[in-house]
């Protein structure tokens, strides 16, 4: 055996000319992907500014005669602005209590014991793997019995706990040191405040991706609104958006201008806050 | 010594019920909240979850008169005879698996070459993936009407394409043949974004030694994608399999607004069975049956996967 070792020939991935190469190939693909997922959009919002006779004949992307007659006649047409304001209603009163019900939970099943917590814990958790469809029935009985039917909040009520929620708080919560539990509360700050000023302050991450899935959720919830609110004044926006189906048969300007009113303010919102959406659900995707 | 809050019984010195001790936890301000919190927490757990559970038991065996709910005469088992007399139960049953077939063959080869191609690519990452990312974000019904007018066979832009390309027009969802295909691509497309995150942030997480290790042995690409991604990423891919499948049984938004079960009863899936025996005939027993069905079904899925798949090592 000699002393000296043979030199090693690079491996020819991290040679420069095939590297780029592969690169290059990774890059047209990913482009293309790209394309795919943004270029639908694209066409929906041009062609929610063509006249009607346009949209269905033109090969072009772009109108030729851009109009907003579209927009002006869905909004007075039918309840658009009501159907916003139900669904920010409901999408943000949900999701600011389900922070709140999670975080709360969260911080008694991480760092709290008393009798039975596990069990409590199991048994909430044994929630999540019924299907929706079970609870349909009983559910619309129970709204009923409450006089909630066709009001908005017999569509809100049923979302204000998460177990979902609970569990990812929990995660999170078990790493907080009990020693800045305790030095807070030597100093005689109560539990709502050491919940408040600590606990929530130093959960902002799973709370962010949890806000944003509470939000998105409710936001597209459509089987349970359909089922519980009737009438053009208590609709959200998915119910009022699958209503244009038949209110305008195959009225592609119609459904292209409303499907853009209700699409276009989301990816606006994602556009600049995408970080957090993309974290939040690899953060869930990993600790589920 | 950490003292870790605590409410009830706690000590293990001393007799657990002693009024000084009682007294002592009932004015402490960890009960308080716990008492705030659990109560509430405990009330509409048991309204809207562990009541409606198990009165779903008790109206899949009455024949469930709404005017009068409390004379509903018991059918014990007649529901469920009526649910397996009924032929669109098989229909939708059929269409069901063979729409959770289509999306597992289009989701999971896409979303592992997206995310292997994804975790690779140098740079630009973090755009590729927030652009792919998008169709997760919007209202499904809002893609639903896009893709209505995208593959609409006369004037939608998917056959102005194929024809720029030289291939005929296709019918997509006007055809019983292609329906359910056609739309079950619909939901890959909008919910490739979030199979693709998941695995990507799986796959870097795998830590560069194994890799380098792998490739000190001289294996080449396509055998560390077999031998080495997949097998570390296992646990990822268990949680991508159920998702899909509990999240395809369970479809009830696309074809519902995009068909209507239609053409015929193509895209007729379980969820608009359960969806239009309750509130289009009003037979809440049938329904709450078919639930139930679809409930144990959904659940030996899950735990067949996670027991078949689940690796038997640990690194």
């Amino acid at each position: 055996m000699t002393g000296s070792v043979p030199a090693l020939k690079p491996a020819p991935h991290l040679t420069s000319p095939w590297r780029n190469l592969r690169q290059g190939i990774l890059h047209v693909f990913l482009g293309f992907m790209a394309v795919v997922a943004l270029f639908p959009f694209v066409w929906m919002v041009f062609a929610s500014f063509k006249p009607f006779k346009e949209l269905v004949q033109s090969k072009a992307l772009l109108p030729i005669n851009w109009t907003t007659e579209n927009y002006t006649e869905i909004l007075t047409r039918v309840n658009f602005e009501v159907a916003v304001a139900n669904s920010i209603y409901s999408a943000v009163t949900v999701t600011v209590i389900t922070l709140l019900t999670s975080s709360a939970l969260g911080f008694i099943f991480a760092k709290y014991r008393f009798w039975g917590k596990e069990y409590l814990f199991i048994l909430l958790l044994s929630t999540m793997m019924v299907p929706f469809a079970v609870v349909l029935v009983p559910l619309y009985i129970t709204i009923g019995d409450l006089n909630l039917v066709n009001k908005l909040w017999g569509f809100i009520i049923t979302g204000l706990w998460s177990t979902f929620g609970v569990f990812l708080m929990r995660q999170f919560m078990e790493v907080i040191p009990y020693e800045y539990l305790d030095a807070a509360r030597i100093d005689g700050a109560s539990e709502w405040r050491i919940f408040f000023t600590i606990i929530i302050p130093l959960s902002t991450s799973p709370m962010a991706a949890l806000g944003i899935f509470a939000f998105l959720a409710n936001w597209d919830s459509f089987l349970w609104p359909l089922v519980v609110l009737n009438t053009p004044d208590k609709q959200t926006l998915p119910l009022l958006l699958a209503g244009l189906r038949s209110i305008y048969w195959a009225r592609y300007d119609m459904w292209s201008a409303g499907s853009v009113m209700t699409t276009v303010p989301i990816i606006l919102v994602y556009a600049f806050a995408s970080k957090y959406f993309i974290r939040g659900m690899a953060l869930t995707g990993i600790k589920g | 010594m950490t003292t870790t809050a605590r409410f009830g019984g706690g000590s293990r010195r001393g007799p657990a019920w002693d009024w000084a001790r009682i007294r002592r936890v009932l004015r402490k301000s960890q009960f308080h909240f716990g008492v705030a919190v659990i109560v509430p927490t405990l009330i509409w757990y048991f309204v809207f979850m562990f009541h409606p559970i198990f009165q779903a038991f008790r109206i899949a065996m009455v024949d469930y008169k709404i005017l009068d709910p409390q004379n509903s005469p018991f059918v014990g088992l007649g529901n469920y005879q009526k649910l397996l007399l009924n032929p669109l139960f098989l229909v939708s049953i059929k269409n069901t698996f063979t729409w959770t077939l289509y999306i597992f063959l289009f989701m999971l080869p896409i979303a592992m070459l997206v995310a292997t191609t994804l975790s690779n690519v140098r740079r630009l990452r973090n755009l590729y993936q927030a652009v792919i990312f998008i169709p997760v974000v919007v209202s499904l019904v809002a893609v639903s009407l896009l893709f209505r007018m995208v593959m609409d066979p006369e004037v939608g832009q998917l056959n102005r394409m194929l024809d720029f390309l030289g291939i005929p027009p296709f019918k997509w969802m006007s055809s019983t043949r292609s329906a359910l295909a056609a739309i079950s691509g619909i939901a890959v497309w909008k919910s490739m974004g979030f199979y693709i995150v998941l695995l990507t942030a799986g796959m870097l997480n795998i830590s560069e030694e194994v890799i380098d290790a792998s490739r000190v042995d001289g294996a080449n690409e396509w055998q560390r994608f077999w031998r080495v991604t997949i097998p570390l990423l296992s646990h990822t891919i268990i949680l991508v399999m159920v998702l899909l499948t509990v999240g395809s049984l369970q479809e009830f938004t696309l074809p519902y607004v995009m068909t209507e079960g239609g053409p015929g009863t193509a895209t007729y899936l379980y969820n608009l069975l359960i969806y239009e025996e309750a509130f289009t005939h009003i037979r809440f027993g049938t329904a709450t049956v078919a639930a139930l069905f679809q409930f144990v079904f959904i659940l030996v899925a899950s735990l067949i996967q996670i027991r078949v798949l689940r690796p038997n090592w640990s690194y």
